[in-house]
């Protein structure tokens, strides 16, 4: 009949038009032994990454999503960085100088440093960054730190000197952080709505070649590097929005790295043996920590025994075990586990149910009815976990319900989008407990989130913490230069935050990227900044590169 | 019309909490709440929304759908090109044609599968291959889209190598003749098409079964029967023909729905379309994103009836007497 034709008729093209498709891409599976060879370092080829988001645009500190650091990390230079082990050095500075009165640091510049365009980057450059920085009219939240800057000089092309109020240590950090961006280019502009954040120029190892919408962006060499050549020709971040998505493009050998989720990293990967002989897996710890902290405003968590007793209460290795499959680290202060800032006497509460039972007796709270939760004055302790959808947060937040339930207390968990979550509750500060996290970054100055002055609507010590004395330490920890009396300090403030425990400690998780054995010259195991403190010293041996489309 | 969906799409919008300054870098410590403040003044959100509302509409009146607060100030809809001769690209302009062409080809997939199926269901009602058709767009209608579109990611992309995983173009395909450009575009866009046309098919192909049904049941097939017409004209020309008739008013009603895009697919496939365009400017709180996505689908949405009811008075003469009537 007419019809079963039609249907075999469509039947063959889709098949016909499969057997087109199927056109080999030419790939070539290296071999393991080919893989694990030596080679010697040599310039070339392409290493191509995943993003999960677009960068909105390539001035890092207009856009402030991590994609667009990511990217724009390649392109500009700051005056300093941190080295493998966190400590600052030089980038665009050669060296710097702190006056005697700890007011003013001169930041003397390497000499001939250029920008990609063959102009000369100089001191000039710096002071219109910072010029940026502080004009009113710029879409910045980042502003605050350059705007206690005093003064500004640029008195010759390789000097430029900043003048403080009074002494600010984390001054440094904010210059390791700022790109700095070429005058020549971007004078009398209107930096918000310049095109010079899609076509970026810059000074450091790479340069934007192309950037498809939506797409792609490419960086090939600059060949006027203020860090001298990098070894890979040209970097590709793809954007794949969907996780699943990307992996499929990894084990496709279409990307060259990604980061694992732990699922991936700690199942996906041990059972599959032809991805560990293509995939080198890493492990970093990451620069963040997650917690769970209360309203030190709202009844009973003000009463620091109920803290403790739900800090006892918890079971931190069984959320790392649980949550991260052991990918995570338990923390005791607020800075990354192995740097100097981070305290080595505290380690984490234990869990001891029994202890935290004692302890909400102590304070009044014992089961008078016998229904299994803890009540005093005739009211139960029932409480509500708020998060924003995480995954991870949601499962931990199901952990920690279970063990409290343990010792009595009746917690609920609310799960909630993350706009709404900011500005209906933290704002207002109308919850009772939140699953959050907080950054581990470089610098250990944490005045804005602990300092009893920053509870205003939109400030970050929305918890209500306050405490004379880690007001005191977190202030002169802001005023002191020296590294090791500043750590002294820190330490000190970390001990009084673990005797409080205005928050609960979960954990540090780790990065896990993967990254194809093609790609050589990578640390391992990663050293405290992480394996991509040496990027520009990776490369890729020509007989295992990806065979690429070239120009006919 | 037009302003009172715009009205009311702009209120709902802002009765979501947070906006653009919570979402931006909300959450930096380094970030001042002063800074904030100063982020809001400079894109009006500090005044009353009827003000703001206001502020729109009179850019709206010149045809100025404003520019993104989140991509750096990209243009909504259509390029602009500044004093130095940049021309940004609008955000609109580049995901509308992607989202288009994805979904009028699976909209032509459909068409292509449904309507043999549907045939084929009615003319064997009940029997086998009726029971089987309708089983396998149940299927196709209830499956889970993201998990097929991953096993097939993995079976045809993994597994075989026979297409692309996800994106829209090759690495390295601009270096290739502008027709292996678009054989390459296309190859990418085969998974796309297929999973959003599987989910479809069911409505249609039954759609078509039930409306050929009705019409095989009426007294003039029994007439063309009757005179000993051939099988094939009678259910090809007289009996086809006006079982479609109901289908133009489906596709009149999808036209907004064409330019709609899911988020779902686009992400999986990493497709920069306008599912993706607008749900990531809620997440953002990108108000004019959000507002000329929704002004351009409404003003899409009246236009498709209009062309829906024109269509349906151009094919079925006894409706465009009614009207003339």
């Amino acid at each position: 009949m007419a019809h079963l034709k039609t249907i075999q008729l469509l039947a063959s093209l889709l098949t016909a038009s499969l057997i087109l498709c199927s056109c080999d891409n030419g790939k070539i599976q290296s071999s393991s032994t080919q893989l694990n060879a030596q080679y010697l370092t040599e310039q070339g080829g392409t290493l191509v990454d995943a993003l999960s988001g677009e960068p909105s645009g390539l001035i890092a500190m207009l856009a402030g999503e991590s994609s667009s650091s990511a990217i724009a990390g390649n392109i500009f230079n700051s005056l300093l960085r941190y080295d493998k082990n966190l400590e600052l050095i030089g980038e665009l500075a050669q060296r710097w100088e702190v006056s005697s009165d700890k007011k003013s640091i001169t930041f003397h510049l390497k000499p001939n440093l250029k920008w990609a365009d063959g102009k000369p980057l100089t001191s000039e450059d710096i002071m219109f960054t910072w010029r940026i920085m502080t004009d009113d009219n710029t879409r910045t939240p980042y502003g605050a730190d350059y705007k206690l800057v005093k003064h500004a000089e640029a008195p010759n092309p390789l000097t430029f000197r900043v003048t403080y109020a009074q002494p600010y240590a984390p001054a440094l950090d904010s210059w390791a952080s700022l790109h700095i961006l070429p005058k020549h280019l971007l004078q009398g502009q209107d930096i918000n709505t310049s095109d010079f954040a899609r076509h970026p120029v810059g000074s450091h190892y790479y340069q934007l070649a192309n950037w498809k919408n939506g797409e792609s962006l490419t960086l090939v060499r600059n060949p006027n590097s203020s860090q001298g050549p990098a070894k890979i020709d040209r970097l590709v971040s793809r954007i794949i929005p969907d996780k699943a998505a990307q992996f499929l493009e990894l084990m496709a050998d279409n990307i060259d790295s990604m980061a694992l989720n732990s699922v991936q990293y700690a199942r996906i990967f041990p059972a599959r043996p032809e991805l560990n002989q293509q995939f080198n897996l890493y492990k970093e710890l990451g620069n963040s920590y997650t917690y769970l902290g209360f309203n030190l405003k709202h009844k009973p968590f003000n009463d620091i025994r109920i803290r403790k007793a739900i800090n006892y209460a918890i079971d931190k290795q069984e959320i790392i075990d649980g949550v991260l499959l052991g990918l995570g680290l338990p923390v005791s202060s607020p800075y990354k586990p192995g740097t100097r800032w981070s305290n080595p006497n505290l380690s984490p509460y234990p869990y001891d149910p029994e202890k935290a039972k004692a302890l909400l007796a102590e304070a009044g709270y014992t089961d008078h009815n016998g229904d299994g939760i803890v009540d005093k004055d005739g009211k139960p302790f029932s409480f509500e976990i708020l998060t924003n959808q995480n995954k991870e947060r949601e499962m931990t937040a199901v952990l920690i319900q279970r063990r409290l339930r343990e010792i009595g207390i009746d917690a609920s968990i609310r799960v909630v989008e993350w706009a709404t979550f900011i500005s209906r509750f933290i704002k207002t500060g109308d919850f009772n407990a939140v699953l959050l996290g907080w950054g581990l970054g470089q610098e250990p100055d944490q005045f804005n989130i602990w300092h009893s002055s920053q509870q205003q609507p939109g400030q970050f010590n929305f918890i209500g913490y306050e405490n004379h004395q880690v007001d005191k330490l977190l202030e002169a920890g802001r005023l002191e230069l020296d590294p090791d009396k500043r750590m002294k300090l820190y330490h000190q403030f970390a001990e009084i935050l673990y005797q409080d425990s205005p928050i609960i400690y979960l954990y540090a998780g780790y990065g896990l990227p993967a990254i194809h054995k093609r790609v050589k010259g990578i640390d391992n195991p990663a050293p405290p900044a992480g394996i991509g403190h040496n990027a520009y010293d990776w490369y890729i041996p020509s007989p295992l590169r990806r065979n690429e489309i070239s120009a006919n | 019309m037009l302003i009172g969906i715009s009205l009311i799409s702009f209120f709902i919008m802002h009765l979501a909490p947070g906006d653009i300054t919570t979402t931006e870098a909300g959450f930096n410590p380094k970030a001042s709440e002063e800074s904030r403040q100063k982020l809001r003044e400079l894109y009006h959100l500090d005044k009353p929304i009827i003000v703001q509302y206001g502020l729109w509409l009179e850019r709206m009146s010149k045809l100025d759908f404003g520019n993104s607060f989140s991509s750096h100030q990209r243009p909504v809809f259509w390029q602009t090109t500044d004093e130095n001769n940049n021309t940004k690209l609008g955000m609109i302009q580049e995901a509308l044609p992607i989202t288009l062409l994805i979904n009028v080809m699976s909209m032509a997939l459909i068409i292509l599968i449904a309507l043999p199926l549907g045939i084929i269901s009615a003319l064997t009602q009940n029997k086998l291959p009726d029971r089987s058709i309708t089983l396998f767009v149940f299927i196709g209608f209830a499956i889970p889209g993201f998990w097929l579109a991953l096993m097939l990611m993995y079976w045809t992309g993994v597994v075989h190598h026979w297409l692309p995983i996800s994106g829209l173009h090759s690495m390295g395909s601009q270096n290739l003749s502008s027709f292996m450009q678009i054989m390459d575009t296309l190859k990418h866009l085969i998974l796309p098409v297929f999973i959003s046309a599987i989910t479809g098919l069911a409505g249609i192909s039954l759609f078509v079964r039930n409306g050929m049904l009705e019409v095989l049941n009426q007294d003039y097939i029994t007439t063309a029967k009757a005179k000993g017409l051939a099988h094939n004209t009678v259910i090809y020309r007289h009996a086809l023909r006006n079982a479609l008739l109901p289908l133009i008013t489906i596709f009149g009603l999808s036209i907004p729905g064409l330019i709609g895009g899911s988020v779902i697919s686009e992400s999986i496939f990493a497709i920069p379309g306008m599912g993706k365009l607008f749900f990531d400017a809620v997440l953002m709180r990108d108000f004019p994103v959000i507002m000329g996505i929704l002004t351009i689908g409404s003003a899409l949405t009246l236009i498709g009836n209009l062309l829906a009811d024109l269509a349906y008075a151009w094919a079925d003469p006894r409706v465009r007497k009614g009207v003339v009537r």
